[in-house]
């Protein structure tokens, strides 16, 4: 499974972080970024949970 | 007929002091349970909420403010009640609100406000957040040592106010206006029977509606020309009134809420002495810290949802038409989801998946900001004090205190927190 965010939708709102911070986390300019855009195995649901959580839909797996 | 049945959430004071045993209770029976009162289900399981915020399809946003009050202008009748929704929700309280809107109108008007909260204006706005902090701290020092007035309300009313654009000269007019104003707006979600006025934000409207016509006839190099003349995503420019709606909405959702937190995060580092020995010394534990405070004691304890079509949420049928409360304050405090969950753990590991800023496309937009108001307003009180008490001649001895809730089913937080603190001269940021 490969993850990205959408920086033209990324809202700052941090809630991938707050589901994944393994994979995700906020940059010093408070838009997310991705840390392991391979998921391993372990936080593939966690991943999946970003993806259908985010505000603005920029959560997305592949 | 169960023991629970006796209580209405919605009236009720017991509930308002302590809503919790309540609201586990319900979750115990059915995370997704009709209460009898006011015929809503209330949703108090931590993923059947998540269901609900996200799907926009089935669950419309008009009455998320009001819910049952007034409720539906007409009935609602038949399977999908879609078109009847459309053609009343302009009747409905705060219609004219973000909050109340649903895809795609709410989708545009979202995209002009997160225009005005970028992370990058955030950050400017936080720069003013550490001296705004120590102003006001100055001021509170000074004072009886009641938190919540003293400190919380001017502290966030005037970062919002600076996150706007509202030129500094101009912040002690707005003080006054707006905290002495706040007598005049009716609550919303009073648990008494006053009646609501269809706009209570209508004394912030003609301050912005003058900063914006100022600044489209004379662009500045200011952040109130931003908000003046910020687009809809299709480029189209928005009417001057759609704009003061999103400034004053950020007022009235961004100030009550946060001063509610603040109040939870003194009230709990004065009751427990040890945590607040330890958050002196490791800082960079402060940030799990108020997640915790915002899973444990959500300020805003639930929001409304109207359903168009018969739907499946969790293993409940509801028909449409339905009125549903998703109650943050319970999903943050589902078992299935976080253990033990009425212990308040400040290094709880997974405390940031609560939902105290919902979730879905109507996710609090201003999250990013309530949290590094807390953050600053928190570091600032450390620094400047060796020692935060309750006051026991107040609030009581310790396992006796005597707190005083707001008597609101919407917000959850202390009237008023009267504090001791033993002042010290510490250095500037």
């Amino acid at each position: 499974m490969r993850v990205e965010v959408d920086d033209d939708r990324c809202g700052g709102h941090g809630v991938c972080m707050g589901l994944c911070p393994e994979v995700f986390d906020l940059a010093e300019d408070g838009y997310a970024v991705v840390l392991l855009p391979e998921v391993p195995p372990e936080h593939q649901a966690a991943v999946r949970a970003a993806a259908n959580q985010c505000p603005t839909h920029a959560v997305r797996v592949s | 007929m169960s023991e629970l049945d006796g209580i209405d959430f919605f009236r009720d004071q017991s509930v308002v002091a302590d809503p919790y045993p309540y609201l586990k209770g319900l979750r115990d029976e059915c995370p997704v349970r009709r209460e009898t009162h006011h015929d809503v289900v209330m949703v108090t399981g931590y993923d059947e909420a998540v269901q609900v915020y996200n799907d926009t399809e089935v669950f419309s946003s008009c009455t998320s403010v009001t819910g049952p009050f007034p409720g539906f202008p007409v009935p609602l009748e038949g399977d999908d009640v879609s078109a009847l929704i459309e053609q009343h929700r302009d009747e409905l309280p705060f219609s004219d609100q973000i909050t109340t809107m649903d895809p795609p109108k709410h989708t545009d008007h979202r995209a002009l406000l997160m225009r005005l909260i970028t992370p990058k204006r955030l950050k400017e706005n936080e720069d003013f957040m550490w001296r705004l902090a120590d102003l006001q701290l100055d001021a509170y020092f000074e004072s009886d040592g009641e938190f919540v007035n003293g400190f919380g309300q001017p502290f966030a009313m005037l970062v919002i106010a600076d996150l706007l654009g509202v030129p500094e000269s101009d912040h002690a007019r707005f003080a006054d206006m707006l905290l002495h104003g706040a007598e005049h707006t009716g609550n919303i979600g009073s648990t008494g029977d006053d009646t609501l006025a269809h706009s209570p934000l209508e004394y912030l409207y003609a301050e912005f509606t003058q900063f914006v016509e100022d600044r489209r006839r004379e662009p500045r190099e200011d952040v109130l020309t931003g908000l003046a003349t910020a687009t809809f995503p299709d480029g189209s420019t928005p009417e001057v009134a759609d704009v003061v709606r999103i400034a004053a909405n950020l007022f009235a959702a961004g100030q009550e809420t946060t001063v509610r937190l603040l109040g939870t995060m003194l009230k709990v580092l004065g009751d427990d002495r040890e945590l607040q020995r330890h958050l002196r010394g490791n800082r960079d534990d402060i940030p799990n810290f108020i997640e915790e405070c915002l899973r444990s004691e959500s300020p805003v304890k639930g929001d409304f949802r109207l359903s168009r079509m018969p739907t499946t949420v969790g293993d409940v049928e509801l028909p449409a038409g339905t009125t549903v409360m998703v109650v943050n304050g319970a999903a943050n405090r589902d078992p299935r989801h976080f253990d033990d969950p009425d212990e308040f753990r400040a290094d709880r590991p997974n405390a940031r998946q609560h939902l105290a800023f919902g979730r879905g496309p109507h996710t609090c937009p201003g999250a990013p900001l309530a949290r590094a108001e807390a953050r600053v307003a928190l570091e600032r009180l450390l620094d400047r004090t060796s020692d935060i008490r309750i006051n026991e001649s107040v609030h009581g001895p310790a396992g006796e205190r005597d707190y005083r809730y707001v008597p609101t089913f919407i917000l959850r937080g202390l009237t008023k927190l009267f504090l001791e603190c033993d002042v010290i001269e510490a250095s500037p940021r």
